[in-house]
């Protein structure tokens, strides 16, 4: 089969989450993304480290980083020297797109702004992401994604109601959420260039990313006056609709009616007080009694396995699904199916092993997307870079190493830890550590 | 001249709801030919959903579907009858794209599934948008937003330890599905000059959920790790300010965040001008003092409820520390920084009238975003449609609307 984006070359000058995120995806489908660093900088690492040991080398060792930039090539370049910034521009020379997630104008202080770049390759795509765009009052304000979820107005509806404080949802919702878009905004610019010939820069905001899923929000207040409110679980309409608890510890189901033959489906299965019950005869009154249908519908499912439960209520036509924990999401049967985690093998010097990765929730039938490679150490390509794409001799290259423009081992070795995870576990945001992983993955 | 980036795509829009709908309006806003094609009858079930102008709950008034269906032409069609589905051939014959978001093997069922549709038209790409997917065990489950949530992972981690796992109050796994759906078909657009043809994409909003819960995947992968919730410690209002919480101020909510610029600055210098910058100076030596962050809450959550949620947020922002403030609906409405972008659109809807709503997504002044129409009312480009492009007389249509067929 064919590659999707075969012949696609992108420049990855992007950290975090999102902008590497959209990298990657389009990296497992065939672009060649040059993932753009710099050795005089920390990398990106997050954590953990492979068996949470920084070892020899945490920077090639870091979980996220093998996540986030996989399929990718890595060429190190200190922009704070002439000649990387040369190299840049001579790389950008034969490349499609360039994508860029500084601070508006860091680029343009670097001499890599998007002017400068036309200039000397007038079809480039640049692609610039930011919290609040490039122009307005708070573009010089640094957004990442788990404060632009408040700042979108995602939050507003988040949390229980009864606590009265929103809070966060623990994901990566929202980079997740811009790194899509911004997949589409690229291949929009690549459709445009491929028709007519030309490139253009892309101001891309986060913000208004977020914002624009929010349209019925909004406008129920601008039209109707109506501000948003803690919804917990509930819907607006439907009722009942929430998580119920199950057998064992910290098992729930969440069940979502939304009409009444699947009500009328759930009053056979429960077979208590719910049917023929005129508090809970026809929409309106269920939502008017919510409180205690969720009751009588946690009363049923507790006693309850809820995997058993879930396969009932949906071979009944009821919408529900258990709250997964990540063991039960790598074992589902449904995602294993579908491979929906992606298993890839490291090679045996990387002594990083064979893991499972979140692979991308579509699949197209004719060309394929799949983790090309590991991600790459520090400054891997770099030869491949200066000397098959820049034509430059080794005696060149040698001399970049030695003036510092590239390297191979970062300037800031030390300072990496283990994961606490003994202090996760005592204060709860772990629930427990699985010995037997590598069994239960069947890696064993 | 083309001056917009997707203008020579033309799609067939069958999806339903939310989640292909706005699939489909991201395609339409950066120009392409999208046809709506709604059940004949009721229409799109998302125009009864709410919430509607002015409270008032006619079909035509829901603002819900109002921002998910601008820049559309729709028309109205039943597959259920030989007519409807020799239209939808037709249709598929100048398309690009057929979205679509029915039960996995419904089309299938009508002779209308991706092999007897990619013979009429082999460069068609049918962009599949459903709860779980065209393979695997629970093809056939039904779900919605919470249901995403649950099988996504991600409402186990969110919400407080000893609670119930709590879903994003908003709908947005379903948005998520339609951005997915839009770049994956604009992905299988690209390939087709490569290929050389269509294909099936198939989206799962399940796994768009998933797929936003890679930390928690990786912690297990690589060190047997389940995550959790909040701390425990964490209970009802008592948020850690360290954790990114979000605690009250005087007028609303923000998460203090408390990191400082990457300029070197030791932890006492960092709280002191910390507490500079929120304009209480005087609580800096605590700050810099406290122990432990319980001991540094109670010193730092009296005198955050002292602040305001915007005073605090640009204080922080504008100081290169990094903060966020719990915007509402109305802080949205009024927000300069999307004044300023032009973030904000006006259609003239021909029942509603006048409608402010969001419009540019992103920025691309070569091949501009734009508003061109509001959403249709329903069956509106029937005639234009079936008349002016597939070449049905209005005697025909007359004939094709009595039969139940559009």
């Amino acid at each position: 089969m064919q590659d999707a984006l075969a012949g696609l070359r992108i420049i990855d000058s992007t950290t975090a989450v999102a902008m590497p995120t959209a990298m990657h995806i389009m990296a497992d489908l065939g672009a060649e993304i040059i993932k753009v660093e710099s050795h005089t900088l920390t990398r990106d690492e997050t954590g953990p480290y492979v068996d949470n040991d920084p070892g020899e080398e945490p920077w090639n060792r870091d979980a996220s980083f093998q996540h986030l930039h996989r399929s990718k090539y890595s060429l190190t370049l200190n922009l704070k020297t002439p000649e990387a910034v040369q190299a840049y521009k001579d790389l950008a020379r034969v490349t499609d797109v360039i994508v860029e997630n500084n601070r508006a104008g860091t680029m343009d202080r670097l001499g890599l702004g998007y002017q400068e770049i036309r200039s000397i390759k007038p079809d480039i795509i640049y692609f610039s992401n930011t919290g609040f765009g490039h122009t307005g009052p708070w573009r010089r304000y640094a957004g990442i994604g788990s404060m632009l979820e408040l700042i979108s107005g995602l939050s507003q509806f988040t949390g229980y109601p009864d606590e009265g404080t929103p809070r966060r949802v623990g994901a990566a919702w929202f980079d997740l959420h811009v790194a899509w878009m911004a997949v589409f905004a690229i291949m929009s610019a690549l459709h445009y260039r491929n028709e007519t010939g030309r490139g253009q820069w892309v101001d891309f905001a986060m913000y208004q990313i977020g914002v624009s899923t929010l349209g019925d929000a909004i406008l129920d207040f601008s039209v109707n006056g109506r501000d948003g409110k803690l919804m917990g679980n509930r819907h607006p309409i439907h009722a009942p609709h929430g998580v119920y608890p199950c057998r064992g510890d910290d098992n729930w189901i969440a069940i979502g009616v939304e009409t009444d033959v699947q009500w009328d489906s759930l009053c056979r299965l429960t077979g208590n007080g719910l049917v023929d019950n005129p508090k809970f005869s026809d929409a309106l009154s269920r939502k008017h009694h919510e409180d205690e249908l969720d009751a009588m519908i946690s009363r049923w499912t507790e006693d309850q396995d809820a995997q058993q439960v879930m396969e009932e209520l949906q071979r009944n036509g009821i919408p529900a699904y258990p709250t997964k924990d990540t063991r039960e999401l790598l074992t589902d049967v449904h995602m294993e199916a579908r491979n929906f985690y992606e298993r890839f093998a490291h090679p045996q010097d990387s002594g990083i092993g064979k893991r499972a990765y979140v692979s991308r929730p579509w699949k197209l039938t004719d060309t394929p997307s799949y983790i090309r490679r590991p991600a790459p150490k520090l400054g891997e390509q770099n030869e491949y870079v200066m000397e098959e794409l820049l034509g430059l001799s080794e005696a060149d290259v040698a001399r970049l190493y030695e003036l510092d423009v590239m390297g191979k081992r970062p300037s800031n070795t030390g300072g990496r830890k283990p994961m606490d995870t003994k202090a996760a576990l005592e204060e709860g945001t772990l629930s427990q550590i699985d010995p037997d992983f590598m069994k239960t993955l069947r890696y064993e | 001249m083309v001056v917009s980036a997707l203008g020579k795509f033309r799609i067939i829009d069958l999806s339903t709801e939310i989640a292909g709908p706005y699939a489909g309006r991201l395609f339409a806003d950066y120009g392409s030919d999208v046809i709506k094609v709604e059940p004949a009858g009721g229409g799109d079930p998302a125009r009864q959903m709410g919430p509607f102008y002015q409270d008032d709950p006619h079909p035509e008034k829901c603002l819900l579907f109002l921002c998910l269906n601008c820049n559309k032409r729709g028309v109205t069609l039943n597959l259920e009858t030989d007519a409807g589905r020799r239209i939808l051939r037709d249709l598929v014959k100048t398309a690009d794209v057929l979205l679509e978001s029915f039960t996995p093997g419904y089309l299938d069922s009508l002779g209308l599934g991706y092999d007897a549709l990619s013979e009429i038209n082999p460069g068609l790409v049918l962009t599949s948008v459903t709860p779980f997917g065209q393979t695997g065990p629970y093809r056939d489950y039904i779900g919605n937003d919470l249901v995403y949530q649950a099988a996504g992972g991600m409402m186990y981690t969110s919400g407080a330890h000893h609670r119930e796992p709590l879903k994003h109050g908003h709908p947005q796994s379903l948005y998520l599905g339609g951005i997915t759906a839009a770049y994956a078909t604009s992905i299988a657009l690209y390939a087709r000059d490569v290929i050389g043809h269509g294909q099936h994409l198939d989206v799962s909003l399940a796994e768009t959920a998933a797929a936003h819960h890679y930390q928690p995947v990786i912690r297990y992968t690589f060190l047997g790790a389940v995550d959790r919730r909040a701390p425990k410690a964490d209970t009802n209002n008592l948020k850690s300010t360290g954790w990114q919480g979000i605690v009250p101020t005087g007028d609303g909510f923000i998460s203090p965040t408390l990191r400082p610029p990457r300029r070197a600055l030791s932890g006492a210098e960092a709280w002191k001008e910390y507490a500079n910058l929120i304009g209480r100076p005087e609580i800096g030596d605590a700050l810099a003092e406290a122990k432990t962050s319980q001991e540094r809450d109670s010193v730092l959550m009296p005198a955050l409820k002292e602040v305001g949620k915007f005073d605090y947020y640009h204080r922080i922002m504008s100081n290169e520390w990094l903060g966020g403030v719990v915007q509402t609906s109305e802080d949205l409405v009024n927000c300069p920084q999307l004044e300023e972008r032009g973030f904000w659109t006006e259609v003239d809807h021909p029942v509603m009238g006048k409608v402010r709503l969001p419009g540019e997504l992103f920025r691309t002044p070569e091949s501009p975003w734009s508003m061109r129409y509001p959403a249709p009312l329903l069956g509106q480009h029937n005639a234009a449609v079936y008349s002016g492009e597939l070449g049905y007389s209005k005697e025909d249509l007359i004939k094709l609307r009595q039969q139940g067929a559009i």
